[in-house]
């Protein structure tokens, strides 16, 4: 397995170059000039050319791209263009809010999915999955917007539950009384479509032979869906939670917006419209590393909870 | 009665005692009285607090909180009028209104700080001049530099002789930063400028303590240290913003020379504040929140106590046929209606090939583009009435703003429109139902703007506009960056533009037209030897009938050239609950926290 890995982290290098050539480029190309931004209302070209020149931005882009690879891999990102706050600092004090909401997201969308699925796929074809699916493909149409806009006029607004918006610097008051109801929209709008798939999942694995084997043998259904079906559609399940993992890193832009959560979702689009390049750089390049661990991660998980995959 | 004399050596102990017990008390009621807490949401986040590189108005209105500038603005006048804030008076303007001599109250001090080592920090001349040089500073990539070009004698001189040494010595003098003692700071200008007040009430000219900047150097934005009323007291960034009352401020007293009894708000700031010792609200909590349904959410659920620039996309709600909602009403919400010190347009670029010139067929063009847009539509439906047809750039409320001055060529008209485009020869040549250029060339003009919903709206208005004169337009929604760049550089045949005042004089819309300012603020490029040359005249002239001749002569040339489509002046609805009192909106303050009171019980008895 050392081997294995060793060999996958090696095979990480080219990822990240190709990675960091890409921020590089697109926002070279496509991200508009953040001198302009910083210069104010009334600048003449002499003041843009000398904040070009302060963010470095001037020089050739040989030695802007050097200077990002070094920033790769000392993890020194300098400071924000627009704030001057330290890059890292902006990261550290961000994420603690984004996982708060998203953590419980993950959790709780994953084991209710694995639930509801599992039952659905076992009355399959009855009014109960028919009536689910219809549901789930009709919450699947509507936009997020729609329900961030509904739940928070709903819950905050007309029946109080929650308040509308906000942050503490209390990580349980946070919890219990901010948190609640990002958390309980983003599960409703993810529930659908991971209910779906692990449908279909399950499906694929009650028609195998192992499957009627087992109930050929006798064994109570309670054992044959709990144990032989569930866990050979856990891999599938797995690669799709391994999936989404990097982005509870990340949040939901909208959820960390409508609901003042500060966290790193709101921060990455604040800097993008600011063209805070540093800010940009960070995020992605450790949102990719973090990526590729994930799938390293989960590609060694596989091993355990099926025995039949081996490291090559 | 009881004197000293009459008092005997028993009783004198008891009467200490009973004193000391009944001074006890009073301070537990005092402690134990709630505190005063306005809360409040931003629309945008803010990006620091150093004074002198701030842009944004966000920021700039925490500044306005925590530091003091030698002048700021009457809280209830209007037309807004500048009044002393640490200066003993506003001073006469000398030498032909070159020279201001300000002298600085004595005993006013910074709030204590660590850097100070324990020592009272008082504020002198000294903390003035550093913080205009730092404007000049390039490190600091100060957005307000061009307040300082080319109008500080010497100035210019000592920047470029900074830059060739590549260090900024901030120890050098300045021969029009003229440094008196302790309290006396003497502005020599190059030129006379009657609007200098203006730029030294702005809230971001505002003495910095240097041992504080030098102190603080990795992070000034985060260590505000100044003389104001409130003290940043904790600050989670573009999240949270709290702000306490400083302890040892001397106090502010309301002025109420100058408030309009007929006027509901500034009545009731007079009854609520006369003869108080401001500021009064003990804290100040404040949450940028960039999206409209949360923040008006907030205050509808009691979470905010104001509602700052209700978004257009609530009006109809909040405001149904211009009244208050009856659930509002019940509240007892007050709304604040403003026309802001604002105008928005679309830049014609003067330089363009198709539009660009000052020849009678391209003036007649962009004269028909103005009147074939609907700018009717635009307040009706885009902004949902709540903008008021621009008549010139100068917005209402500003000193030079003429109540008087019509500007009908700006008005939709599509018959004129075509007229002019037919007269001009702009028909359609080949056939094909759109017009041409006169030499027979497509006219197919192109609009800038940076993407948003409402910008994307006003695009589809100008396709849809011009389509009925026979005109076709490509639309292209661009960064903002991008769109600042492209309209310095001149790339650009129409873009959409805003202008906020910076100061509260007809002077600061007017430069967007001054030849001297293309590639800064003259996006238009419109250079025209007349406009400058009244420009240039008026700014050696104070506010008065002969200035005001001037303005409106260049507001004429602006009309018959056509470098600009004037839009329009927005208004902002600002609510409040019954519990904030003394509230009135400044057009060129951000803020007006130090001016305000809660009814803490009122306040209470609602939430609960």
């Amino acid at each position: 397995m050392t081997a294995y890995v060793i060999r996958r982290l090696w095979q990480m290098i080219p990822t990240i170059a190709g990675v960091i050539l890409l921020i590089f480029f697109l926002f070279n190309w496509v991200g508009g000039d953040p001198a302009q931004v910083l210069a104010g209302k009334i600048s003449n070209p002499e003041q843009i050319a000398n904040i070009r020149k302060q963010l470095g931005v001037d020089q050739p882009y040989w030695y802007q791209l050097w200077v990002f690879v070094q920033q790769v891999f000392t993890f020194d990102f300098g400071r924000s263009w627009s704030t001057n706050e330290e890059v890292s600092r902006i990261l550290l004090t961000r994420v603690g809010p984004t996982l708060t909401i998203m953590i419980p997201v993950l959790v709780i969308e994953t084991v209710l999915a694995v639930l509801f699925a599992i039952m659905v796929a076992y009355v399959r074809g009855s009014v109960t999955d028919r009536t689910i699916m219809i549901v789930c493909t009709v919450a699947m149409s509507i936009s997020f917007l729609v329900y961030i806009i509904v739940f928070q006029w709903l819950f905050g607004f007309i029946l109080g539950w929650f308040p509308v918006q906000g942050w503490s610097e209390s990580f349980w008051k946070n919890l219990f009384t901010y948190a609640p109801l990002p958390i309980m929209l983003a599960v409703f709008v993810g529930l659908a479509p991971q209910l779906r798939l692990y449908r279909s999942f399950f499906l694929d694995e009650i028609n195998q032979d192992y499957v009627r084997t087992a109930r050929a043998k006798g064994l109570p259904e309670k054992k044959v869906m709990l144990k032989h079906v569930l866990r050979n559609a856990m891999i599938p399940i797995l690669t799709n939670i391994g999936i989404s993992l990097p982005g509870i890193f990340v949040g939901s832009f909208l959820l960390e917006v409508f609901f003042s959560v500060p966290g790193l979702g709101r921060e990455i689009i604040t800097a993008v419209n600011r063209s805070d390049f540093p800010v940009i750089k960070a995020v992605t390049v450790y949102l990719a590393i973090l990526t590729m661990l994930i799938n390293l991660i989960v590609d060694v998980m596989y091993k355990y909870v099926d025995p039949r995959v081996s490291f090559k | 009665m009881l004197t000293f004399r009459a008092l005997n050596p028993i009783r004198l102990p008891i009467l200490a005692a009973t004193l000391a017990l009944a001074a006890a008390f009073a301070l537990g009621t005092a402690e134990a009285a709630p505190k005063k807490v306005l809360r409040m949401a931003f629309r945008t986040a803010e990006t620091g607090f150093d004074p002198q590189k701030v842009y944004d108005r966000y920021s700039v209105g925490i500044c306005e909180n925590i530091y003091e500038g030698l002048l700021t603005y009457d809280y209830l006048a209007r037309p807004v009028k500048v009044v002393p804030l640490v200066a003993e008076s506003v001073p006469e303007p000398e030498e032909g209104g070159t020279r201001y001599t300000f002298r600085i109250k004595p005993g006013i001090y910074y709030v204590d700080d660590p850097v100070f080592k324990g020592r009272k920090r008082e504020l002198v001349a000294r903390d003035f001049e550093y913080a205009i040089k730092r404007f000049r500073d390039p490190v600091n990539k100060s957005p307000y530099e061009w307040l300082f070009e080319n109008k500080v004698a010497g100035l210019d001189e000592y920047v470029e002789r900074q830059k060739k040494a590549g260090k900024f010595n901030y120890d050098e003098p300045v021969t029009g930063l003229e440094v008196r003692g302790k309290y006396v700071i003497s502005f020599k200008l190059k030129e006379p400028d009657y609007n200098f007040l203006y730029v030294l009430a702005m809230p971001n000219v505002v003495p910095v303590a240097r041992e504080v900047i030098e102190g603080y150097a990795a992070d000034t934005h985060g260590h505000p240290v100044g003389t104001g009323p409130y003290v940043l007291k904790d600050w989670v960034r573009r999240s949270k913003i709290v702000l306490e009352r400083n302890p040892d401020h001397r106090g502010y007293e309301l002025d109420p020379r100058y408030a309009d009894m007929r006027d509901p708000f500034d009545r009731a700031a007079v009854e609520a504040l006369r003869g108080k010792r401001l500021p009064l609200i003990d804290r100040v909590e404040i949450y940028p929140i960039e999206d409209e349904q949360p923040r008006y959410l907030a205050f509808m659920n009691l979470e905010h106590d104001l509602l700052d620039e209700l978004h257009p996309a609530f009006v109809h709600q909040v405001l149904p046929n211009g009244k208050l909602n009856s659930v509002l009403e019940k509240r007892g919400v007050h709304v604040f209606r403003e026309e802001q010190p604002e105008f928005t347009y679309d830049s014609f670029n003067v330089e363009d090939p198709v539009i660009g010139g000052y020849s009678p067929e391209r003036v007649a063009l962009r004269r028909a583009l103005v009147q074939a847009h609907d700018r009717t539509q635009e307040i009706n439906i885009i902004r949902k009435q709540q903008a008021l047809p621009a008549q010139s750039p100068v917005p209402p409320g500003i000193v030079g703003y003429d109540p008087e001055f019509r500007a009908p060529s700006q008005d939709f008209d599509t018959s004129k429109a075509k007229a002019l485009l037919d007269m001009f020869g702009y028909v359609d040549r080949d056939g094909d139902g759109w017009r041409d250029q006169p030499d027979g060339k497509p006219l197919v003009l192109s609009y800038k703007y940076n993407v948003s919903q409402e910008t994307r709206q006003l695009a589809e208005l100008w396709v849809k506009s011009l389509a009925n004169v026979g005109i076709r337009m490509d639309t292209l929604g661009i960064q903002f960056a991008d769109l600042l760049n492209d309209k310095r550089v001149g790339k650009f045949q129409i873009a959409a533009s805003a202008w906020t005042a910076d100061y509260p004089d007809a002077q600061n819309f007017l430069q967007l037209y001054y030849g001297p300012n293309t590639d800064q603020s003259n996006e238009s490029r419109f250079k025209l030897p007349e406009y400058d040359r009244l420009y240039q005249k008026s700014l050696g002239l104070p506010d008065g009938p002969e200035r005001s001749a001037i303005y409106r002569e260049m507001n004429r040339l602006l009309l018959a050239y056509a470098p600009v489509r004037l839009g329009v002046h927005r208004i902002y609805n600002h609510l409040q609950y019954p519990w904030v009192r003394g509230y009135k909106k400044h057009p060129i303050l951000y803020t007006n926290f130090k001016y305000l009171d809660i009814d803490v019980a009122a306040q209470q008895v609602a939430m609960k």
